[in-house]
């Protein structure tokens, strides 16, 4: 059906070996886990490697057909550091394994189902306001009465049913696309610079004012719902795709400084914010109240030192929510500086494709965007191992890929699927791999031969004759 | 954009660059600083929930094993069992989640929980062959040896427990064969989960007249009343300030320089005679003048060869030292040396510093450094080290140790160590000491001692009985009548083991497992 490419070929080959290490590092790991917890080989370790193994085959074989010509690295990166995560995660809690498990299938299923039905990079490019109006809602979901929830508190939670979910992991992506639609369509215009207050330069308003706008909601919102990773999350996410997007510095240093604000505000208005700030400089006078849980971490990862205490053989439990938040903790402890490090790689890997695969696109949109969704994932991992090892104060967050949960892990993968087709498209355009049709141009191009047929006859049936061309 | 990307790019590096130097800060830098926090408990948790290796007796009885917890919500993957109970007690020690470790659990930690260098580079070997690296040890004590001396040490008459210490260590290398002290404890029942459980049994034991937790026979001194006089006459011998020829005049009381309160015998009685005589009848005044003669340095150097004055270096944690005193504590104060020279006074020592001065003369003068381990084994049972014997201290000449040697058979033949004449006529080398507590006046209290070897010719066990004076039996009566039938209970037991395993029989006898059984036996 498609015309064959070795490029693609070499590609997918690459990744289908990286993710299969990926699956044998993850079930070795597994294996490891269960004989220094239970000091038994766990009796469903074939089940669980070839489970493993095939959910990861699949969907690099979805890759394989639906955006070939994509970075061969992210999936196996991302594989590994699920990995590492599930079985951290199940070495925690025993009774999580099975959610994990069930989330694990679902947002595989979800990568493969974005890259299906996202296959060219402009269906997403013309729904600008659309992303818009579902992050919002997204964001005020928690807050609705009757379906809003608060754990730990934050009111970040929604449940409909029996289903909870955290909207606002989906929320970071829709604005993503909704700032990248935004500013690729207006870049030009919000750095003209045509509108000076004494001796700054600034964009006309009403260019400007929309994604002002967007950013003082999603603040609002999120310091409304207290939820300050997210909020600082998002806030960096803007700063940085305006930055990139007009090539002003002016944006950055104007960012910074509202940060900063925002910032000392933040830390007047909110005691939470004060108590964070306080713990992050000196955990120690607070060890029986609220720094506990970091001096733990700080416990751990000395417990781990260099080598680790090894899977299953170290005590990250006595850290609270460690199975979250503080998940990097538990790999610090238990795989040691070596395993920690791996991590970071990983990230600093990821971050790397990400950011050469905003570089080789070309149309503005796929840049920025690509540019967006790597800055999400960097400063998302950044802030959370960052405050579990105090470089920053503590905000509340997951750490993609690797944490508890099924709406981070579900929107991770959505993430890592649009980097993929972004990835794709730049290299059907710069030729690296045939740029076929899609299967949905396909389908398309076959409706529209079989209506041109249909007209043929029917313009045979009365009395004239013609050709009709059923290739594009 | 590009220009732009890349600067992000690089700084996110930078920001990534930081997570990786702090978290080798926290893992390599601050390490230390942070695992010796008092509230960092990971350390002891790591130990707990490793498999943790046994201890075995020589006689291959299991002394304490780990149990998996099968409660997966325990804190604690394995619990400790001591199927002996208190038998071992201050031996083995308890090894606690809340309340540290002692004794043998404690100094052996690390080659029962497999975390030896040694151990940590052969699992690395056989990383596949299984987890469990953990370590046996197995002790120079045996099981039926101690037991014996647990019921020597009963009343025979009520048969409670007397309050005492029994110690047999095997001359020629320093093994203890035997260590029991009463009152002890039962470990299994510090180790119960329940922390503060386990704290109200460590009040109680706490408070317990006779400190169970404190094992008699090397955490703790005695006076020791007559048995030291073989001390004073090693010095005196060594000297050449006495010998076999020297005789004394029989004497009712003596009274030294510097004072005008004269020195007694026991009971008040007039004593004298050779060397051989005043040695079996135990008479008081020619061990005064020996020390008295001797002088304060003399004395004082002499007491320091046979090791007073030194923590007993015996492998368990926190052993005491025997204590005679220092030069200028006699040289205003000569009668203080003079009741020295027969053990009363300032004089303390360390029951097992008795065994080992028994054990001195029967090992020709040399003093061997106690061990109660002989062996600790990897997990597949091959020998991780062996304990070797090295001589401590050497407080006389061979010459010195056959005259004593001679003495101390007097006293078990002639003397007041008749009590301890062995069945089967092995003949025993002995010395009674019977350490009055009390000042004159009030009522009488006393510890019964005695120390001594056999077979005298060619000694194969030392021993140290002493009975604490805690009640009017035993304050009544002297070492001879009381701690001699303990002594002579426990060595005829052992010699008739020795006997029936020299013996050829249809079962052989029965070895020291040469590796630890894969199985336990519950208690």
């Amino acid at each position: 059906m498609s015309t064959p490419s070795p490029l693609a070929s070499a590609r997918r080959s690459t990744e289908l070996g990286l993710v299969v290490m990926a699956g044998a590092i993850t079930a070795a790991a597994y294996t490891v886990a269960s004989l220094g917890k239970n000091a038994e080989i766990p009796p469903i370790i074939l089940p669980f490697l070839g489970v493993t193994l095939g959910l990861l085959v699949i969907a690099s074989i979805a890759t394989r057909i639906l955006a070939r010509g994509a970075d061969p690295t992210l999936l196996p990166l991302a594989a590994l550091l699920h990995g590492i995560g599930y079985v951290m995660i199940t070495r925690l809690d025993d009774r999580l394994a099975g959610l994990q498990t069930t989330w694990t299938f679902i947002a595989i299923a979800a990568y493969v189902g974005v890259l299906f039905v996202v296959q060219r990079t402009t269906d997403l490019a013309h729904q600008t306001w659309t992303f818009f109006a579902i992050g919002a809602t997204l964001l005020l979901l928690p807050l609705v009465p009757g379906i809003g929830r608060s754990f730990g508190g934050a009111r970040i939670w929604v449940s409909i049913g029996p289903i909870n979910f955290q909207p606002g992991e989906f929320a970071k992506i829709c604005l993503a696309l909704f700032f990248a639609g935004y500013l690729a369509e207006r870049r030009e215009l919000i750095a003209a610079n045509t509108w000076r207050i004494g001796f700054l330069r600034l964009p006309e308003p009403r260019h400007l004012l929309p994604i002002l706008l967007a950013w003082a909601f999603s603040v609002v919102v999120m310091v409304g719902l207290k939820d300050l990773g997210a909020s600082l999350l998002f806030f960096a996410l803007f700063v940085v795709m305006l930055w990139v997007a007009t090539e002003r510095t002016s944006f950055l240093v104007i960012g910074t400084i509202l940060f900063a604000g925002a910032a000392y505000i933040a830390w007047r208005v909110f005691d939470n914010v004060q108590t964070r700030v306080a713990i992050w400089l000196d955990p120690w006078p607070q060890y029986e109240g609220k720094g506990y849980q970091i001096v733990q971490a700080m416990f751990a990862l000395s417990n781990g030192g260099i080598e680790g205490t090894g899977l299953g053989l170290g005590s990250p439990n006595k850290i609270p929510e460690v199975k979250n938040d503080f998940i990097f903790a538990a790999v610090g402890e238990e795989l040691g500086l070596f395993g920690a490090t791996a991590v970071l790689i990983a990230f600093v890997l990821i971050i790397g494709a990400g950011f050469r695969i905003a570089i080789r696109a070309e149309r503005p949109f796929e840049k920025i965007l690509a540019t967006g969704l790597t800055t999400i994932i960097g400063l998302q991992a950044f802030i959370i191992i960052g405050g579990v090892i105090r470089v920053v104060p503590l905000t509340g967050i997951t750490l993609p890929f690797v944490s508890y949960g099924g709406s981070s892990l579900l929107a991770n993968y959505i993430l890592l699927a649009l980097l993929m087709r972004i990835s794709d498209s730049s290299a059907r355009r710069l030729g690296e791999v045939p740029d076929d049709l899609t299967i949905g141009e396909r389908y398309e191009a076959r409706q529209a031969a079989r209506q041109a047929r249909r007209e043929a006859k029917r313009a045979a049936r009365d009395g004239r004759t013609g050709r009709v061309d059923v290739t594009r | 954009m590009n220009t732009r990307i890349r600067r992000l790019a690089i700084g996110m590096l930078v920001c990534y660059f930081a997570l990786f130097v702090q978290l080798n800060i926290l893992q390599v830098g601050r390490e230390e600083e942070l695992t010796a926090d008092p509230r960092n408990d990971r350390q002891t948790i790591r130990d707990f929930n490793r498999p943790r290796g046994e201890i075995f007796s020589a006689d291959g009885v299991v002394l304490a094993y780990s149990e998996p917890v099968l409660d997966a919500n325990a804190e604690l993957e394995y619990r400790r069992v001591y199927p002996t109970g208190s038998l071992f007690g201050n031996i083995t020690g308890y090894s606690t989640f809340n309340f540290g470790s002692t004794q043998i659990e404690r100094t052996q930690s690390d080659v029962l929980t497999g975390t030896t260098s040694a151990q940590q580079i052969k699992a690395l070997g056989d990383l596949f062959s299984g987890g469990d690296v953990s370590g046996s040890v197995v002790l120079n004590l045996r099981a039926d040896a101690q037991e014996v001396a647990r019921d020597a040490l009963k009343d025979p008459a009520t048969g409670l427990e007397r309050e005492g210490t029994v110690v047999v260590i095997e001359p020629s290398t320093g093994d203890v064969i035997a260590m029991y002290s009463s009152p002890t404890f039962d470990p299994n029942q510090v180790v119960v989960p329940d922390s503060r459980e386990a704290a109200d049994v460590f009040d109680f034991l706490n408070a317990y007249p006779g400190k169970p937790l404190l094992a008699n026979a090397y955490q703790e001194r005695y006076m020791p009343g007559s048995s030291f006089k073989v001390i004073t006459t090693g010095i005196a011998l060594e000297n050449a300030i006495v010998s076999n020829e020297r005789v004394w005049p029989s004497e009712r009381e003596w009274t030294p320089p510097q004072t005008t309160d004269p020195i007694q015998n026991y009971g008040g009685t007039s004593c004298g005679g050779t060397l051989v005589e005043v040695f079996f009848r135990s008479c008081n005044i020619p061990f005064a003048q020996m020390a008295v003669e001797l002088g304060p340095e003399r004395m004082v150097a002499g007491t320091q060869a046979w090791g007073i004055g030194e923590r007993i270096p015996i492998d368990l944690p926190g052993s005491v030292a025997s204590s005679f005193g220092e030069v200028d504590d006699f040289i205003d104060r000569l009668p203080l040396l003079a009741i020295g020279g027969f053990g009363q006074g300032s004089d303390v020592m360390v029951p097992i510093h008795m065994a080992m001065v028994a054990a001195t003369i029967a090992n020709g003068g040399r003093m061997m450094a106690p061990h109660v381990v002989d062996v600790t084994r990897y997990h597949d049972g091959t020998v991780l080290e062996r304990t070797d014997p090295d001589v401590w201290k050497t407080p006389i000449s061979p010459a010195t140790a056959a005259t004593l040697n001679s003495l101390m058979v007097g006293v078990v033949n002639q003397g007041t160590g008749r009590s301890m004449q062995l069945a089967n006529g092995i003949q025993a080398a002995a010395k009674t000491g019977t350490a009055q507590l009390n000042n004159t006046g009030e009522p009488e209290r006393s510890h019964a001692w005695i120390i001594g070897f056999a077979p005298a010719a060619a000694p194969r066990y030392a021993i140290a009985v002493m009975l604490k004076g805690t009640n009017d039996e035993i304050s009544a009566s002297t070492g001879g009548r009381l701690a001699g039938p303990i002594a002579k209970q426990v060595l005829d037991y052992l010699f008739a083991t020795d006997a029936a395993a020299a013996a050829p029989s249809i079962t052989p006898p029965a070895a020291p497992p040469a590796a630890p059984p894969e199985t336990v036996a519950t208690p």
